[in-house]
């Protein structure tokens, strides 16, 4: 049919309008967006932290404003990015990279050490590390060498650790008095952790044990206590400047090299199966609660509330259990227990500096003040960590927030050399959600061969995919 | 408000009257009021869709270079039976939920129907709220509740001599929790639309059947079933497409467990991108549950054709 010229005029111009007024609407919501882009200046310092925004404020207020004084150029922002856990945190740091929006420091730990160090991102700090070493020299001397050694990734130093936590067990002393059982000792075994979980069951109706699923201190600590891991233990080549420089003679520094390197799959091992399958085992006999899958928070409100009598915690819960009202002597500490071996898991946390930094010098001077003993004890006030400088653990600081037997937390690395970080190559972000998929695969299906076969087949499918 | 659409009427030509000036003012007018709304969609969702098909074409971790891999994310898909069995989970769930907000919707409409109109209002309110809730913060209660362990629910089976279940522990128990979560959480929606639907079917047939000796029971299904039959084919349509992206409750849940029970593609989507830094394949499961959704919706709209009636 054919159109007048009246109505093509009408229908021409209608449409140019559009077009035109959608170009430039979309031009200017460009300019818009691009306008939130930051727009750094030479002197910021821009800092993840893994917390929440009263962490990040805490953190500036104790350490920001010390710093700022000293650097009073720099413009100091330290945002407060909340994971569920590590991965979830990491996941978010590595969306702020792609989006451009890198910080200069990011919280790392043992969890993300080796991800972070194998793509590039976080910038090795020996240089930094030697030219500054006779300010650092008090540091390191305070400094357990197994927490800067799970720093290290193929010889290089990556964070300054400021604080860890070892995988230990955590009584309700309550229900440990309740029950007429005693504090174990500390050299105490699966058996003896069984009887007592067992007396607990029996006199008390109270769970005797519960655990969380996820890599620290999950059954992993009685993979770990049973003398087995998910990947193969090894340690890169390297690492001599960091041990002759600050460690020499030092007999914990003994055999320590560039880092841990995680080798060949191990996850169906029969080690391995034993400890997962003691985890199904001891919720068949009603010792163990169902484990829920995550960063633990509701496992310490239900221990802090007297529901579960035994479970894996490091130093960190003193202040979360003071957090959530137990007093000092309503719970305690001790060693894991040995299985065949007594051995310990570790993790520990820091700041790593980013590749992509253009103010490297300030950023690493921020780090090296967070590693003063003031900052440290902002940085984990009320015992929401353990600090990594021997000299802060004192009895006065736990007097507040226990638990009794704190040297335990320190002491874990001295008595015990075999304590090692959990295994954390690389690809973590995988490892971590396949291993939370098959831990509750076996406990749904009670039996643990069939989902760590299957652990097994992902984690050699995730080492094939990263040597490509 | 007419659009300067294409009008096949005929009109004088050359003739530029003041009817004209007026409709071009209309016109652009117009465009302007919805130039808003098609900017969002645009941006917000046509670019992603034509951004999402194209990152899937490359392997993309963030934190390494791009790499073209053309079909091979599609290709990785047909051998990555846990992905096959995200959608599978996805369709025992949307399939579930679908069902039971229908048919509980439908029931409880039915229900209030016949109260006064205040409790008809309270009822109405009562069952809207949960739907103003985030999806996040009902399932963090909802595993309160459901806790195989420490949860209120086995406490009270427990009080009355029943066993404790697992609910959100063994393979069927969270499936069937993450339904019940999700149904109860998004039950206003088809009861709001099934209460106005029941409103609106005319008296005067139901009494008519009921003269004519119908029971209760015959006159909802021959009479009220098919007059609000839209509606049903409203709320699955719309149920379908929102349950085959379910996310929240399974993840806050269950985690997609235990193993991958409740592991729907949207959550694997989830873990693939921001997780597992592949966003390339993340890309490509979207492509595809784009491509299911977009199916599903259009068999419903062809099937609706033989039982769905328009008065």
């Amino acid at each position: 049919m054919q159109t007048t010229r009246s109505e093509d005029h009408e229908r021409l111009i209608s449409r140019r309008c559009f077009l035109v007024g959608a170009s430039a609407a979309a031009g200017l919501a460009s300019l818009g967006l691009a306008g939130c882009a930051t727009d750094r200046s030479p002197n910021s310092l821009v800092i993840a932290v893994n917390g929440t925004q009263a962490a990040a404020a805490a953190i500036k207020q104790a350490v920001g404003i010390p710093f700022l004084a000293k650097h009073p150029k720099v413009q100091l922002s330290i945002m407060a990015i909340n994971g569920t856990d590590w991965d979830d945190y990491f996941a978010k740091v590595l969306t702020l990279i792609a989006g451009g929006l890198a910080p200069d420091l990011t919280t790392v730990a043992t969890e993300g050490l080796q991800l972070f160090a194998s793509k590039g991102i976080a910038q090795p700090l020996n240089d930094y590390v030697m030219r500054d070493k006779a300010s650092l020299r008090g540091y390191f001397a305070d400094v357990h060498p197994v927490l800067v050694e799970s720093m290290m990734y193929q010889g290089d130093l990556y964070v300054l650790p400021t604080d860890f936590n070892c995988g230990n067990m955590f009584f309700d002393t309550v229900l440990l008095d309740k029950a007429g059982a005693s504090y174990p000792a500390d050299n105490w075994t699966r058996d003896d952790f069984y009887n007592l979980a067992d007396k607990w069951a029996t006199t008390q109706g109270a769970v005797a044990w519960d655990w969380v699923v996820r890599l620290w201190g999950s059954w992993t600590s009685w993979m770990y206590a049973n003398n087995a891991n998910l990947l193969t233990e090894g340690r890169w080549p390297g690492g001599s400047w960091m041990w002759d420089t600050f460690y020499a003679g030092d007999p914990a520094a003994q055999g320590r090299k560039g880092g841990w390197h995680w080798g060949a799959p191990t996850a169906n091992e029969p080690a391995v199966v034993d400890a997962l399958q003691y985890m199904i085992d001891l919720k068949n006999a009603r010792l163990s609660a169902p484990p829920d899958v995550g960063g633990g928070g509701t496992l310490q409100g239900l221990f802090a509330s007297n529901h579960i009598a035994m479970t894996i915690g490091g130093g960190f819960w003193a202040g979360g259990l003071h957090a959530a009202g137990m007093t000092p002597h309503q719970y305690d500490v001790q060693y894991f227990p040995a299985w065949s071996v007594q051995k310990h898991l570790l993790g520990d946390a820091g700041y790593a500096m980013l590749r992509t930094s253009p103010v490297k010098e300030i950023a690493w001077e921020f780090m090296k003040s967070l590693t003063e003993p003031d900052a440290l004890g902002a940085l984990i006030a009320g015992n929401t960590s353990t600090p990594t400088r021997r000299s802060m653990m004192t009895a006065s600081r736990y007097a507040p927030t226990g638990p009794a037997h704190w040297p335990v937390f320190y002491g874990t690395l001295d008595k015990f050399p075999n304590t090692t970080p959990i295994p954390a190559p690389p690809y973590y972000q995988e490892l971590a959600t396949a291993f939370a998929a098959r831990t509750t695969q076996a406990m749904a299906a009670g039996s643990a061969k069939p989902a760590l076969d299957g652990l097994q087949g992902d984690l050699e499918s995730f080492v094939s995919a990263a040597a490509t | 408000m007419a659009l300067a659409l294409p009008r096949r009427h005929a009109r004088t030509a050359g003739a530029k009257t003041g009817t004209d000036l007026h409709r071009r003012r209309e016109a652009r007018f117009a465009w302007l009021l919805i130039l808003p709304t098609i900017l969002g969609v645009g941006l917000f969702t046509a670019v992603p869709i034509v951004g999402s098909f194209v990152l899937s074409l490359f392997n993309y971790s963030i934190i390494s270079p791009t790499k073209w891999v053309g079909l091979a994310n599609y290709g990785a898909l047909l051998h990555d039976s846990s992905a096959q069995h995200a959608f599978v989970v996805t369709i025992i769930l949307t399939v579930g939920i679908a069902i039971a907000q229908v048919v509980v919707g439908l029931a409880l409409a039915v229900a209030v129907q016949r109260r006064t109109s205040w409790a008809r209002s309270v009822f109405r309110a009562a069952f809207f709220v949960p739907l103003l809730v985030s999806g996040a913060s009902v399932s963090i209660v909802m595993s309160y509740i459901f806790d195989s362990q420490f949860g209120v629910l086995n406490y009270y089976l427990g009080l009355i001599g029943l066993p404790q279940v697992s609910w959100l522990d063994s393979t069927w128990g969270a499936i069937f929790t993450v339904m019940i979560v999700v149904t109860w959480q998004q039950l206003g929606f088809t009861f709001i639309v099934f209460s106005a639907a029941l409103g609106a079917v005319p008296r005067e047939l139901t009494e008519a059947a009921r003269v004519d000796g119908a029971g209760g029971w015959r006159v909802f299904r021959t009479i009220t079933v098919p007059m609000i039959s839209p509606s049903i084919l409203f709320t699955v349509t719309v149920g379908v497409i929102n349950q085959l992206q379910l996310f929240d409750q399974p993840y806050v849940l269950t985690h997609g467990g235990p193993g991958n029970a409740t592991q729907t593609v949207v959550l694997d989507i989830y873990e693939q991108a921001f997780q597992n830094l592949r966003f390339g394949y993340a890309s490509a499961i979207s492509v595809i549950l784009f491509i299911v959704v977009l199916v599903a919706t259009f068999l419903q709209f062809r099937i609706s054709r033989r039982w769905v009636f328009y008065s």
